[in-house]
């Protein structure tokens, strides 16, 4: 543990939980899709598994072969959802589930330690690089992460686990914490 | 603990992920109400357990929540071919 109120060179920033605004997006992945949800959104489409586009405070998350979830902050859900609407064609389903989703994020050199003391994954950065996502078993709940450009972690999990994960988090960053 | 590769992530992940959901490759009569009581007893309850080379389905409940089907020895817990459901294993 370090020294009560000494600097702690290589903290973890721990944020969240946060709401934002969360769409469910269900479609096949066609080209037409794809440059629909760009014009929509201004997000490109991730179609490559397990990874996630960012554009901004913007973000797509690939969930499955025909299932993403869109993030945004919070409030804009009915906008984003109206133009999604107003571009897609054909079938396709497009659900606010910002209720359902809470978003932690996770900073600093040693945040990796965290993630690998809560999941089997492998996130080791030549597996786990920016713009990839995983959704895993995490401290006994589940959570869908993501590595972002500079390297922090979105650790996006369900409304019901975000209490509960927000306390395991505060004890997994105790070795390195931000305000000691 | 197994490591099951998913092909729809693309990716092994641990067996803590997924779950087990019975004998794959199970096919529901056409006609359910042209058979006899024995064959739709067949159909409903009765798999075949084997020793061996088995056909499965699990579930990725904590990933991509897709099924697939996995190709598993019941003896050694070989895992030695993975599937997307609607495809058929390479050498079965």
């Amino acid at each position: 543990m370090p020294k009560a109120g000494a600097p702690v060179p290589d903290a973890t920033t721990l944020r969240g939980p946060r709401r934002q605004a969360c769409l469910s997006l269900r479609a096949q992945p066609t080209a037409s899709l794809r440059g629909a949800v760009a014009t929509a959104l201004g997000v490109e489409l991730p179609v490559a598994p397990c990874t996630h586009r960012r554009a901004g405070e913007r973000a797509l998350h690939w969930l499955g072969p025909d299932e993403w979830l869109a993030t945004a902050p919070a409030g804009t859900e009915d906008a984003l959802q109206a133009a999604l609407r107003a571009a897609l064609t054909g079938h396709f389903a497009v659900t606010d589930v910002s209720g359902a989703w809470r978003s932690f994020n996770l900073a600093g050199p040693r945040a990796i330690e965290v993630l690998r003391k809560s999941s089997p994954c492998d996130f080791h950065p030549r597996a786990f690089a920016p713009g990839r996502c995983v959704q895993t078993v995490f401290a006994k709940a589940t959570a869908l992460i993501a590595c972002n450009a500079d390297g922090d972690f979105d650790v996006i999990t369900r409304t019901s686990y975000a209490d509960y994960l927000r306390h395991w988090l505060e004890v997994a960053t105790l070795e390195h914490p931000a305000s000691p | 603990m197994l490591e099951i590769h998913c092909p729809y992530c693309g990716e092994s992940r641990s067996e803590e992920e997924f779950s087990y959901a019975g004998e794959a490759h199970i096919r529901r009569p056409s006609d359910p109400a042209g058979l006899d009581d024995r064959a739709w007893g067949d159909y409903l309850h009765f798999r075949s357990n084997p020793r061996g080379a088995h056909r499965e389905l699990w579930f990725h409940a904590a990933g991509c929540r897709r099924y697939l089907n996995v190709l598993r020895d019941t003896a050694s817990y070989q895992i030695s071919q993975t599937y997307r459901v609607g495809e058929s294993p390479e050498d079965v």
